[in-house]
């Protein structure tokens, strides 16, 4: 999981909560296969139609606002997001990412020098991202949080720090 | 080195060293889920800790605030795999008669100035409305929480918001908030703490701190502060029930990140229209815009005084013709000084419908969905295209709501004073 290469997907800022995954089907649509359908549905219906395992999504400011449903974070895992890179995001939804294991990349350079559809690879021991024959540095995640994102998320992370307790 | 508010909370809840930007593990005083995210947490739990005990019982909460009644079967039978895990694990429910989970679990004093706590709502930073930490959560960590009784978190670093000036009737504090956001946006704050100061916030009442503090998260914030005053550790008291707790106030020699200072003198009546809260302006600049649902409530806007605010307005006044007005009391407890205060029936007869306690207008779900076409005003926190409905939603103050509730469309409540 240390490297991630994909396509690009990218969109603005305060992207909310509401069309990454609508709050009408928060709890009426869970599994897995189904949600990934519905990720982005009202801010782009090609999404998920179209998104490739791996692909990214570049987008602006404050991604994630709104609500704390973390479907908006596993919903993408659903999809096959391989990361997302935002200029900053709403803590709420980095929260919901690490503990899916979804990396949340704060690199605020990258948005002006990537289009829809680049490709991206990213390098998460490294803290870089390569696009476009250039490389962008992002800071390097704390240890705890890596952990958690290595571990696939916070309940794997739990499993495991309680099997080697016992 | 001096520390900040939060800095001081979480030193009191954990062993790591806390410093900005540091992530530390904290223990929860209180961990709560909803009836969303309830049954996704029972799902993850037993899935993977089977029937093994939590934590401890006696901080877990499910609160049941946001289809409360159940409106259709499914959400019905989601509320009753949450019940089903409280009996076997003796949690405590406060059930769909109940109200707002976080103004519940303070007004039981389970949050109180000092503690911690977490749940399934992104508003959870209300608490800071009272002095204590709160966190909105999905429902893979709160699963973790009622497993291990502590979670993982940032240490945010603080910012100060001065706050300049003076506002009196009919400014409100969810004018100050609006007005506010409209200054900061998402950006200045954004995974920060706020720590409020100025005379006109520090003067603030309890119900006023609550607008205010409840809509950090729309600041882009982790939570906000506002210094206590004398009159405010009295009204916690009586609010929570409880004599003991701990204040914390920041060092002098606190580190800020930044800070900006904000003159709210002479501000007029705020709206934010859509698609976002922070896109504010004065009501005169929309006035005249026809509206057809109107709901005033939610954990923002949902308090005693907040009613009764609408209700001065719509005194002795009849809402327009083809206006629905829904009133959602936060709380059994509002809900039932409102009765005694013979607000209810009065709003009743202006024509209001008046609906049990809960997240009620806010939430997908009741009362407040809007169709195509529709515009409502709202005295919650979103307006999100999209989240309550087809239609438009704004945000305004209680009087904002009650007077617009009388003409019909958006009207400051200066007219009517």
């Amino acid at each position: 999981m240390s490297k991630i290469k994909g396509k690009v997907w990218k969109y603005g800022d305060d992207i909310n909560t509401d069309v990454i995954f609508p709050g009408k089907y928060t709890y009426t649509i869970t599994d897995f296969n189904e949600m990934a359908k519905h990720a982005l549905e009202d801010l782009d219906p090609e999404f998920s139609k179209n998104v490739k395992k791996g692909d990214v999504i570049v987008a602006g400011f404050n991604f994630g606002c709104g609500s704390s449903r973390e479907q908006a974070a596993s919903c993408l895992v659903a999809a096959g997001v391989g990361a997302v890179i935002a200029k900053s995001f709403s803590r709420i939804f980095f929260r919901n990412a690490i503990n899916w294991g979804l990396p949340a990349i704060d690199c605020p350079e990258i948005f002006d020098h990537v289009e829809k559809g680049d490709e991206v690879v990213i390098d998460l021991e490294e803290g870089k991202i390569y696009a476009k024959g250039r490389e962008f540095s992002f800071p390097p995640l704390r240890d705890e949080v890596k952990e958690i994102l290595m571990s696939g998320g916070l309940i794997n992370y739990l499993k495991k720090n309680l099997e080697e307790e016992k | 080195m001096g520390k900040t508010i939060i800095e001081k909370i979480f030193s009191t809840h954990s062993k790591d060293e806390v410093k900005p930007n540091e992530t530390i593990w904290i223990d929860l005083d209180v961990r709560s889920a909803r009836d969303f995210g309830g049954p996704n947490v029972v799902k993850h739990y037993e899935r993977e800790y089977g029937d093994t005990p939590l934590e401890n019982s006696e901080k877990t909460f499910f609160t049941f605030d946001l289809v409360a009644p159940a409106k259709n079967i499914k959400y019905a039978v989601n509320q009753s795999i949450c019940r089903k895990f409280a009996r076997k694990h003796n949690i405590k429910v406060y059930d769909v008669d109940a109200g707002i989970g976080s103004h519940i679990l303070m007004e039981e004093g389970y949050i109180l100035p000092g503690t911690t706590a977490v749940g399934t709502d992104s508003h959870y930073n209300i608490v800071g409305a009272i002095g204590a930490f709160g966190q909105g959560m999905g429902d893979v960590d709160i699963t973790f929480i009622f497993k291990t009784g502590r979670n993982w978190f940032e240490v945010p670093k603080t910012v100060k918001v001065n706050i300049k000036g003076k506002y009196e009737f009919p400014i409100s504090a969810k004018d100050i908030t609006l007005y506010i956001l409209k200054k900061i946006k998402t950006d200045f704050a954004l995974g920060k703490a706020i720590e409020f100061y100025g005379e006109s916030v520090e003067n603030m009442k309890l119900f006023e701190r609550i607008t205010l503090c409840s809509m950090v998260t729309e600041m882009g914030g982790i939570i906000g502060f506002i210094p206590f005053k004398e009159e405010t550790i009295e009204e916690v008291k009586k609010f929570t029930g409880r004599e003991n707790f701990q204040v914390h106030k920041s060092d002098e020699d606190a580190v800020y990140e930044r800070e900006i200072t904000i003159d709210i003198d002479g501000i007029k009546p705020q709206i934010a229209a859509p698609p976002h809260p922070h896109n504010v302006f004065d009501v005169d600049e929309l006035k005249g815009e026809k509206v057809n649902l109107i709901f005033i409530g939610s954990c923002t806007n949902g308090r005693t005084e907040d009613i009764e605010m609408a209700a001065k307005i719509l005194k002795g006044r009849k809402i327009k013709d083809g206006v629905i007005l829904a009133v959602a009391p936060a709380t059994k407890r509002v809900y039932g000084e409102l009765l005694k205060k013979g607000v209810l029936s009065q709003l009743f007869e202006s024509g209001a419908i008046i609906v049990n306690p809960g997240c009620a207008g806010c939430a997908e779900g009741h009362v407040g969905m809007t169709g195509e076409g529709d515009v409502s005003l709202n005295t919650s926190n979103r307006n999100f295209p999209g989240k309550q409905g087809r239609g438009k939603t704004f945000l305004v103050s209680p009087l904002v709501a009650a007077a617009s509730a009388i003409t019909g469309e958006i009207t400051s409540p200066e007219i009517f004073l």
